[in-house]
């Protein structure tokens, strides 16, 4: 069977705009004063990143803030373009990277359901059949036909989780986004989780939390300034993210 | 079957096709009529304020102390103001379907094109529903019907894939040029002045009427005109010059589109 997740060689370079000009005004004033022109600094946020997922298997991506572990999430998502190489995803992706996003806030929970299903592509009779589990999940039985302005926090994190967890998807993303709600139901999304991995799904985790990496992952990838400085045994790839001057 | 996406610096395979994500295209059209006409049953007479407002205005002015000479005056700016309000409030709102969806598009992948095509077909419905209402005006201020009449769908078609072209454009420049939405007010200014909504395009001097007749607008206004108020088919002239210009700004704003949708994400 192919995997789930091939990433080949890939490059990721942002450009970091001082000065940014962002009009036409600013552009055309460049022209003929150099305090107007803007400069670009070429960033790699990525070097020749290879990794690949297979088929019902987890991986935990770790490492220090700015080490590039969003961005390989977010090339997976398909929201970012790699500048070099190639990603090949097979199968339905459910990013759970930012809870909620999405939601208008003048329509109701049910209305919101319909709309952010759509956005990850679902058809109306596809939400249809998820819908009761849905509205289930997020225990907001009583208040789906509130609008979302209204909810409180976690009310909003609780459906913004509960969709993406129902979106039928073969691989999940997930960035630390377990912190949702009370303590209760953070329990059943890690349940929920586990669930998913032994249904047989691709996860790709991103955490600083090295102990709910060993819960959910059986691979471990570590990342320090856009390189992978390790990858494997979870147990091996933790202590040489524990162990000095690895990440420089 | 199992989705398959190959994205690589130089091609991507397999993106989503616009076809599968119609029902986002509706529930973006839905949202938008719930937001703007839920918290005021009055929402959609407002809207109608407007187009109201213009013809009263220039009803007075120009009929009363201009006093050009154009038979029954309201009829003839119903028929080409809505048209033309459809179109500019689309091109300005279209400024903001890319930028005004910055969290959207940073974080889920979904074909960017649906948001400007989304901001399209609400102001279709919005024409449409107005169009409706304007209906008996049309009737009580004595519009020929004569089945010319039936070419409207036609005429409109031509028009909703002019202003496709030219939201899609629109949205996808102003993710880099940001002051794109003030310059595309003032154009809309001038364009409005350049199309015979409030005249007649015969009215135009002979040495710059070809200028008139090159602008877009007048091609789908005029032949409007014709239907509606004058009681002939559209000139043969104009639906040609309707259709190589809606092909020209679908083709011009999906290539612009293209070419810059992948870096939209980083430049939000």
């Amino acid at each position: 069977m192919q995997p789930a997740i091939e990433v080949r060689h890939v490059w990721k370079q942002f450009l970091i705009r001082h000065n940014r000009s962002d009009s036409l005004k600013e552009r055309f004033l460049g022209l003929f004063h150099r305090r107007y022109r803007e400069q670009c600094e070429p960033f790699w946020a990525l070097r020749d990143i290879s990794f690949t997922v297979e088929r019902g298997e987890a991986l935990g991506l770790i490492g220090p803030n700015g080490s590039g572990k969003s961005t390989v999430l977010r090339l997976i998502a398909r929201t970012l373009y790699p500048t070099k190489g190639e990603i090949i995803v097979r199968g339905r992706v459910a990013p759970m990277i930012e809870l909620g996003v999405g939601f208008h806030h003048e329509l109701t929970g049910q209305e919101n359901i319909y709309l952010n299903a759509s956005l990850y592509g679902l058809t109306r009779r596809e939400v249809d059949r998820l819908y009761p589990a849905i509205v289930e999940f997020s225990e907001l039985d009583g208040f789906i036909d509130v609008p979302v302005k209204n909810y409180s926090t976690g009310m909003y994190a609780r459906l913004g989780f509960s969709i993406a967890v129902h979106l039928d998807p073969d691989i999940l993303l997930i960035d630390e986004v377990l912190s949702v709600g009370d303590e209760r139901f953070q329990k059943k999304c890690l349940e929920r989780m586990l669930e998913f991995r032994r249904s047989g799904k691709t996860i790709v985790f991103v955490s600083h939390n090295a102990a709910a990496i060993q819960r959910l992952c059986d691979q471990a990838c570590l990342l320090s300034h856009g390189e992978i400085k390790g990858i494997g045994d979870i147990t091996t790839v933790l202590e040489l993210y524990r162990t000095p001057g690895v990440l420089v | 079957m199992v989705e398959l996406f190959r994205m690589s610096s130089k091609a991507i395979e397999m993106q989503p096709s616009l076809f599968q994500y119609r029902e986002l295209l509706k529930n973006l059209v839905i949202k938008d009529l719930k937001v703007k006409y839920r918290n005021s049953i009055l929402g959609f007479l407002w809207s109608l304020l407007n187009p109201l407002m213009m013809i009263v205005v220039y009803s007075v002015a120009l009929k009363y102390i201009l006093r050009v000479q154009v038979e029954n005056f309201p009829l003839f700016l119903v028929v080409g103001i809505l048209p033309w309000n459809f179109f500019s409030g689309t091109a300005i709102a279209s400024t903001e379907a890319i930028i005004g969806n910055a969290n959207l598009i940073r974080k889920i992948a979904f074909p960017r094109e649906i948001l400007p095509i989304a901001t399209v077909f609400f102001h279709c419905a919005q024409f449409l529903l107005a169009l409706l209402i304007f209906f008996p005006a049309l009737i009580f201020l004595g519009a020929p019907w004569t089945p010319a009449i039936a070419t409207y769908p036609l005429v409109l078609l031509l028009q909703l894939v002019f202003t496709l072209g030219t939201a899609i454009f629109l949205s996808a420049i102003t993710v880099s040029y940001r002051d794109v939405k003030y310059l595309t007010e003032v154009a809309l200014m001038m364009l409005f002045w350049m199309t015979p909504v409030i005249y007649h395009l015969s009215m135009v001097p002979e040495p710059v009427r070809w200028l008139f007749e090159l602008n877009p607008m007048t091609a789908y206004i005029t032949a409007y005109q014709d239907m509606l108020y004058w009681g002939r088919w559209p000139s043969a002239q104009m639906l040609v010059l309707g259709c190589v210009w809606a092909g020209v700004a679908l083709g011009v704003g999906s290539w612009v589109f293209r070419r810059r949708q992948r870096f939209f994400s980083e430049d939000l």
